[in-house]
C-alpha cells in the first residue's frame, strides 16, 4: 500500500481510499479503547487528519502501513482517555458495553487478516488458544495501558484472579508468538 | 543478577515490561539494565513490536459516514486558510508598512556595523594573513598527493554510523562505489542470538526499504552492492531478523535496531 506516500505529497483522493480501506478497523479500535461511539468518532477525525499531517514521517518508522496508524489510533486515544481523567471526567463505561457494540469479536475470519502484518496474524492466532475472559484481560492490559488494579476494577473482579490471568496468559501468549515471530 | 545471561527470564520480563504489566521496582530494574545492556533494548524492542500488533487485531466497526464528512470539511478548511496566508504574505511584501521598513533599516544597520566589524579585524591582520596563505599552499599540496594515494586506496564515499535509541553508535557502515563494496563494522557489544540474522536497509525517500543484505556474526561484514543501491539515499538501518534474513520486498519483520543517516564524503 503506498497511499500512505500519495498522502503525504498531499494528495486528498488517495486520503479518501486511505479512509476507505481502513477506517471501520482503526474505528473498531478506537471502540475498544474507549468504549464510547462518540469519543471513537472524535478520536477517529483527528488520527485521519494527523496521518494527513504527518504521512511523510510513517517511512522513518519502518512499520507496516497498518501498525503505523494503529499506533497513532491508541496513542490519540489513550491521550483522549488522559485527558478527560485530569478534568474529572470519570470514564464510568463498563466493558460489557464495548462487547455489545464490538460483535462478532471472536469470529474474526482470516480475510479480514489480509492485509494485517504478518505479526499481527501470529497475534490473532495466538489469541484465539486463550480463553475469552483471559483474552480480554491481556488486550485490555495493552490497549488501555491498565495497571494491575485498574483492570479489577473496571472488569469488576478480585485483584488476584486479574493477576493470575494476566500471568498466565501473558506466558502462554509469550510462547506461542516466539514459535511465530 | 545479570539478565543477559538468562534468555528465558530476560524474554519474559521484557514481554511483561512492553505489554504494561510490569510495575514498581521490576519496572525499574528493567529499564536500568536496558539503559545498560543493549541486548535488553534489543528484547524490549523485539516485544514492543510484537504487542503492537494488537492494534490490528480488533474487530472491525463501521464508523458513521458523518466522520469522513467532518474530515473532508476540516481538510478544506486547513487548505484555504493556507492559501489566504500566502497570500496575505504575498500582499504585504508589495507595501511594506512604516513599521516593517523600519525593522528592515534597523536589520540593514546591523548588517553594515558587522561587515565594518570584519574589515578592521582583516587589516589587522594582515601580516598573518600572509603567513596563512603559505600554509594553504602546502596543505594543498599535501592534499593533493593524499588524493593520489587514494586513488589506490579503498574510496570510501558514503558513511553511516547506525545508533540504537539512546543515540549509542553501534554499527560504522562505510560505501566504496569503485570497489563495490559495503563493510559493516560493530562497535558496541551488541550480539544477535543464534536463531537471530542482522538485515541492513536502505531507507529511500519514497517507497519501501530495500534489503542490502545480511549480515554474518563477525565483527567485520562486507557485503557487495551497486553505486545505484545507495545513490540518494538518506538513511540506512538495521532490523533484527530471523535466522539469514527476510525477502527484501517483505520489507522489515523484526524491531528496527539501528538507524542512522548515510553521509556522501565529497572529497
Amino acid at each position: 500500500m503506498d497511499l500512505l506516500d500519495r498522502v503525504a505529497t498531499r494528495d486528498e483522493v488517495a486520503l479518501k481510499l486511505l479512509y476507505d480501506q481502513t477506517a471501520s478497523r482503526l474505528y473498531g479500535l478506537a471502540l475498544r479503547i474507549l468504549g464510547n461511539k462518540e469519543w471513537a468518532e472524535d478520536v477517529l477525525q483527528e488520527s485521519f487528519l494527523g496521518i494527513w499531517r504527518s504521512a511523510g514521517t510513517y517511512r522513518d518508522s519502518l512499520s507496516p502501513p497498518m501498525a503505523w496508524m494503529g499506533m497513532l489510533v491508541r496513542s490519540r486515544a489513550l491521550d483522549f482517555l488522559r485527558r478527560r481523567k485530569a478534568e474529572r471526567l470519570h470514564l464510568n463505561t463498563p466493558i460489557e458495553d464495548v462487547d455489545a457494540l464490538v460483535q462478532d469479536k471472536d469470529t474474526q475470519g482470516p480475510m479480514q487478516l489480509v492485509e494485517a502484518s504478518e505479526q499481527a496474524a501470529a497475534l490473532h492466532q495466538c489469541l484465539q488458544r486463550l480463553e475469552p475472559p483471559q483474552r480480554q484481560v491481556v488486550s485490555l492490559a495493552y490497549l488501555r495501558d491498565l495497571s494491575h488494579t485498574e483492570l479489577a476494577s473496571s472488569l469488576k473482579l478480585p485483584l488476584g484472579t486479574v493477576k493470575t490471568w494476566v500471568r498466565r496468559s501473558l506466558e502462554q501468549l509469550r510462547k506461542c508468538m516466539a514459535r511465530h515471530v | 543478577m545479570n539478565l543477559t545471561r538468562n534468555p528465558e527470564l530476560l524474554d519474559r520480563l521484557a514481554a511483561s515490561y512492553s505489554l504494561g504489566t510490569l510495575h514498581g521496582g521490576a519496572r525499574r530494574r528493567f529499564e536500568q539494565m536496558a539503559r545498560e545492556y543493549p541486548q535488553v533494548r534489543a528484547a524490549a524492542l523485539l516485544w514492543q513490536g510484537r504487542w503492537s500488533a494488537f492494534s490490528e487485531v480488533q474487530a472491525p466497526v463501521q464508523p458513521d459516514p458523518v466522520v469522513w464528512t467532518r474530515i473532508a470539511n476540516l481538510l478544506q478548511a486547513e487548505g484555504s486558510s493556507a492559501r489566504l496566508a500566502r497570500q496575505r504574505e504575498a500582499d504585504t511584501s508589495k507595501s511594506p508598512a512604516g513599521a516593517l521598513a523600519w525593522w528592515r533599516g534597523l536589520a540593514l544597520a546591523g548588517g553594515l556595523a558587522t561587515v565594518a566589524t570584519i574589515s578592521v579585524g582583516l587589516w589587522s591582520h594582515q601580516e598573518l594573513r600572509e603567513n596563512t596563505q603559505q600554509k594553504v599552499s602546502v596543505l594543498q599540496n599535501q592534499l593533493q598527493m593524499a588524493q593520489a594515494d587514494l586513488q589506490a586506496a579503498p574510496q570510501i564515499q558514503y558513511v553511516a554510523v547506525l545508533a540504537d535509541g539512546k543515540a549509542d553508535a553501534s554499527m560504522l557502515v562505510t560505501f566504496d562505489p569503485q570497489h563495490q563494496q559495503l563493510v559493516l563494522q560493530r562497535v558496541s557489544g551488541f550480539k544477535e542470538a543464534e536463531n537471530k540474522s542482522l538485515q541492513l536497509w536502505a531507507l529511500p525517500h519514497q517507497g519501501a526499504p530495500r534489503s542490502l543484505g545480511v549480515m554474518g556474526d563477525g565483527k567485520l561484514e562486507q557485503l557487495t552492492a551497486q553505486e545505484t543501491d545507495v545513490k540518494a539515499i538518506p538513511a540506512l538501518a538495521i532490523s533484527l531478523e530471523p535466522k539469514g534474513g527476510v525477502p527484501s520486498s517483505t520489507g522489515p519483520t523484526g524491531p528496527v535496531l539501528f538507524k542512522g543517516a548515510l553521509i556522501r564524503r565529497d572529497l
